[in-house]
């Protein structure tokens, strides 16, 4: 629920500490029990005559059921001279069907106890809800409607552009957009990956016929994923979705395409992106990782977390819980089809900006030049593998779990092989993955702050200052 | 922020619901739990569930930045800080070592009316987890390095989420300062940078032994667990610490308001202007509250709302609405003092606020003058029940839910029953509360304009 989402961004929340090199644990402090493994959601697996893909996991007894409907294309498929399209149908594909205007279908999910989510993302366009189990087949009638029948009525996208243009000036107030879209630029150069978000130019540029002709070559049943996770008996959730989503063919025309493989490393460099009035600087330092199918992507998870993927991380316990620069560092990988990125973010105040990029640089190239402890080691290894338990505990997040896995060209094994590959990662594999995706010199270095501020604090570190590309 | 990456989506603790509605009596659910008192006054609660073998736990405290001191402005939420920074049995590093080692993951929230501590893990992980969570309810390491430390981390959050963000959480932040008038409900939660820099580590002693108490708290773990297994660890960890004395709750009731208040304000950073409107609400425990909860959600609450059909849709006046009861730090049934229906709007810069206003005004007359239609009714409660349950799906959040509700009504009754009683709520009770409560006379506004925009509106006044 939208309110909810808001409500996230600003919970008052806690502190941390900072662990030794070696922690000395309490001598009254109990041992961890005996493990219980995490049994992986158990997948049913079907593909329609039509070639749609369905994965259903059957879970009885708590009355929710989630649904994702994934399709490829996204972002990187949009129309060069429209960047950004995928957004502008992702925020008008539930405002009317051949049958139903945007009201009725708002009021009908309501009325099955869900929010429908559409996140267009670089590869595909993901749609989500979840229901009351009571309202599952309301919801799938509503699913199937908004993928098959969506209209675009004119009126309906022509505010959709409006308020997109507003939008699109709320986002550039926000130092996060700012730093997202200035890196993928800087890392994607001309690669169809470096779209984030649209512009004035292309949302003005954009008509429904634009919205119509994607819609058509993407929503496609050869070409997309339906998941299901809850409350049901999968063979009757089965004749559900058949008498829905059988009679959706597929076009003749190809399916899109994916993008090559790239990971060619930026130039090392400070690419500024002025924000006058800002007090604190936003540093974003990235450079490309795995994918999320590459042999050592668990290695370099496990590597991530090491680094700054936790509270008890050393990029936290450095700048956080030893020195007070930041809130919220922290460290991700993100994975698409054709690239894997590390990011390393924190929000710094004005005045700690040249020490705070210091130290990140620091542990960027200590994490990919020297051994972690067999602590460090095993901490992050346990960390990762309870985590992806705990992930497991809501349908919602199975389903997009599982709606990410097919976009990445991965099956619903992946689930269970993650953590054996990770609770399987030694020392030298995590060395072999930091030496290759964590040097400093690999990475770009976007600041988002005041520009003057920005170039006093950075000149000693004899970096090019950049613009970042148009 | 908040819920940081690791903690994604599974651990959102966020969802403001404890409400769900039993209109369709074959989708009632409920949890099997069960509740006990140690000794020293900790309460207790267990729920069962074996889907995952994961747990979750919330130790809640029955303070929160309403009885903050005065002059010590963001005290609270700063003490929460300090509560992750060892004890001298547990130095700094040990949590979060004991916790991230055992698989899981830890956070903490301050609000109104209670602290709350949380973790969840796999279930190897719960006895020590349960130790870590005994040893700081019995001493802290009272570090005057740690505080400062935390001091700055705090500041850098305040910056990171208020002072260089768009909008700076105003309708958060300032619409409770225009709308109430006495410190404990009107000043700024988040602090000061001269009150936080003014805390002292005897502030930290201080408050630690007055509200830290173990009759002060309420603890719920919910995961694959059997009651009576943790009952008997419980008692183990939690026994030996001492009770102490906890106090009384004062009075923080404000004079009823009288008059409409309006204010404006400019932003540094945003580019679109935004509005927001603050109601007062009856108290938690008034017979209009329920009404209260449920007009909120049927505003507020998606595509399919009265405000956002209005505004958004119809009279294309505002890009987004948000809001409801006791939002955005809270759910419309945990509060113990003043609150507000608040609304967030952002809207287009080539619309007035007057004529958003004007659109909002006529919506909540509409609602006033006559009431949702049953249909209307069906909906929002069956959209509060199902956001309800997703919220106690997860064990953490159940936790979280099971212990203010016993923290704000002595049991977890409400978590179960809301949704029976919520079912009953009527087309005319919700017309009366609209014409009861949402009326000028009762409300806050503050617009809120970029700087920019601003200052070009006066140079042009001034030709």
């Amino acid at each position: 629920m939208k309110i909810l989402t808001i409500a996230c961004a600003f919970l008052i929340v806690a502190a941390q500490s900072h662990a030794q090199k070696e922690t000395v644990l309490p001598k009254d402090l109990p041992a961890y029990g005996p493990e219980k493994p995490l049994s992986a959601p158990s997948v049913k697996i079907s593909k329609l005559d039509n070639g749609l893909t369905v994965w259903l996991v059957s879970e009885p007894g708590f009355p929710k059921v989630a649904f994702s409907i994934a399709l490829h294309g996204g972002l990187a498929a949009d129309p060069s001279d429209r960047a950004g399209l995928s957004q502008l149908l992702g925020n008008t594909i539930d405002q009317g069907t051949k049958t139903l205007n945007a009201k009725q279908i708002a009021q009908q999910l309501q009325a099955a106890g869900g929010d429908l989510g559409v996140s267009p993302g670089k590869d595909s366009t993901i749609l989500s809800i979840t229901v009351l189990s009571a309202k599952r087949d309301d919801a799938l009638t509503i699913l199937s409607d908004v993928v098959r029948n969506a209209t675009f009525p004119d009126e309906e996208v022509a505010l959709a552009k409006r308020n997109a243009l507003n939008e699109l000036r709320q986002q550039e107030s926000q130092p996060s957009f700012l730093a997202g879209r200035a890196m993928a630029k800087v890392l994607f150069g001309d690669h169809p990956y470096h779209i984030t978000s649209a512009t004035e130019q292309s949302i003005n540029a954009s008509t429904t016929e634009d919205l119509r002709k994607i819609y058509a070559e993407r929503f496609r049943p050869d070409q997309a994923l339906l998941v299901a996770v809850g409350d049901f008996e999968a063979d009757g959730m089965l004749d559900a979705v058949k008498s829905r989503f059988a009679e959706w063919k597929a076009p003749s025309t190809p399916p899109v395409t994916v993008p090559s493989e790239t990971s060619s490393a930026p130039q090392h460099a400070i690419y500024l992106v002025p924000r006058p009035g800002s007090v604190q600087t936003t540093l974003e330092l990235g450079s490309f990782g795995p994918l999320r199918s590459a042999d050592d992507y668990e290695a370099a998870r496990v590597a991530n977390a090491i680094f700054g993927g936790t509270f008890g991380s050393r990029l936290t316990r450095n700048i956080r819980e030893d020195k007070g620069y930041t809130y919220s560092p922290f460290a991700t990988l993100q994975t698409y089809r054709a690239a894997g990125l590390q990011i390393t973010r924190a929000d710094v105040r004005n005045a700690v900006t040249a020490p705070s990029l210091n130290e990140m640089f620091y542990e960027l190239n200590r994490m990919a030049t020297t051994t972690p402890t067999d602590e460090e080691l095993n901490t992050a290894k346990r960390f990762l593998v309870g985590i992806e338990a705990i992930q497991m505990q809501s349908r919602a997040s199975v389903a997009g779990e599982l709606a990410r896995l097919w976009v990445n060209g991965l099956t619903p094994d992946a689930i269970g092989t993650y953590g054996k590959k990770v609770a399987a990662t030694t020392a030298a594999d995590v060395d072999t993955a930091a030496k290759k995706y964590f040097p400093a010199a690999k990475t770009a270095v976007v600041a988002v702050g005041e520009e003057k501020v920005v170039r006093d604090a950075l000149s000693p570190f004899g970096l090019p200052v950049l613009s970042v590309p148009q | 922020m908040t819920h940081r990456r690791f903690l994604s989506g599974a651990l959102a603790i966020c969802a403001g619901a404890l409400f769900c509605a039993a209109v369709l009596p074959a989708q009632q659910w409920k949890a099997p739990t069960s509740m006990k008192k140690l000794s020293n006054g900790l309460t207790v609660v267990v729920s069962e569930d074996h889907s995952a073998p994961t747990f979750g736990i919330c130790v809640s405290y029955g303070i929160g930045f309403r009885l903050e001191p005065e002059g010590r402005t963001g005290f609270a939420h700063l003490f929460e800080h300090l509560m992750f920074e060892g004890t001298p049995n547990a130095p700094k590093g040990v949590l979060d070592r004991v916790i991230e080692g055992g698989g899981g993951a830890n956070n903490g929230d301050t609000r109104y009316d209670y602290t709350e501590y949380i973790e969840t893990a796999p279930i190897s992980a719960l006895d020590p987890v349960l130790w870590i969570e005994a040893d700081r309810m019995k001493t802290l390491d009272f570090s005057p390095k740690n505080l400062d430390n935390q001091r700055n981390v705090v500041e850098e959050e305040v910056r990171v989420n208020v002072l260089n963000q768009p909008y700076g959480l105003f309708f958060a932040i300032d619409l409770p300062g225009k709308a109430f008038d006495t410190y404990p409900n009107a000043h700024n939660f988040y602090g000061e940078f001269k009150d936080l820099d003014a805390a002292k580590i005897e502030d930290v002693k201080a408050f630690y032994e007055k509200y830290y108490t173990p009759g002060n708290a309420v603890m719920a773990i919910v995961g694959d667990v059997k009651p009576e297994e943790v009952f008997a660890k419980v008692e183990k960890y939690f026994a030996p610490i001492p009770s102490r004395s906890t106090p009384a709750k004062p009075k923080v009731d404000e004079a009823p308001q009288k008059a409409e208040r309006r204010s404006a304000e400019t932003d540094a950073h945003a580019r679109v202007p935004g509005l927001a409107i603050g109601y007062r609400m009856p108290p938690r425990k008034s017979a209009d509250a329920l009404a209260g909860a449920v007009t909120g959600e049927l505003l507020q609450n998606g595509q399919a709302s009265r405000l956002y059909q209005a505004l958004v849709k119809d009279k294309q006046v505002a890009l987004s609405v948000d809001g409801g009861v006791n939002w955005p730090l809270g759910t419309p049934f945990e509060y113990a003092g003043p609150t507000l229906m608040t609304s967030f709007i952002v809207y287009p810069p080539n619309v007035t606020e007057d004529q958003v206003l004007a659109a909002y005004d006529a919506a909540i007359k509409d609602l006033a003058d006559n009431g949702p239609t049953q249909q209307d009714l069906d909906r929002i409660v069956a959209k509060m029940r199902s956001d309800i349950y997703g919220n106690l799906e997860i064990p953490i959040n159940r936790a979280s839910a099971l212990s203010h509700a016993v923290l704000f009504n002595g049991n977890f009754d409400s978590v179960y029953q809301v949704p029976e009683e919520l079912s009953k709520v009527t087309v005319a009770q919700v017309k009366a509360f609209a014409a009861k409560y949402l009326v000028s006379t009762n409300r806050t506004i503050i617009n809120r304009v970029p700087a920019a925009a601003a200052a070009g509106k006066e140079k042009g006044a001034g030709q």
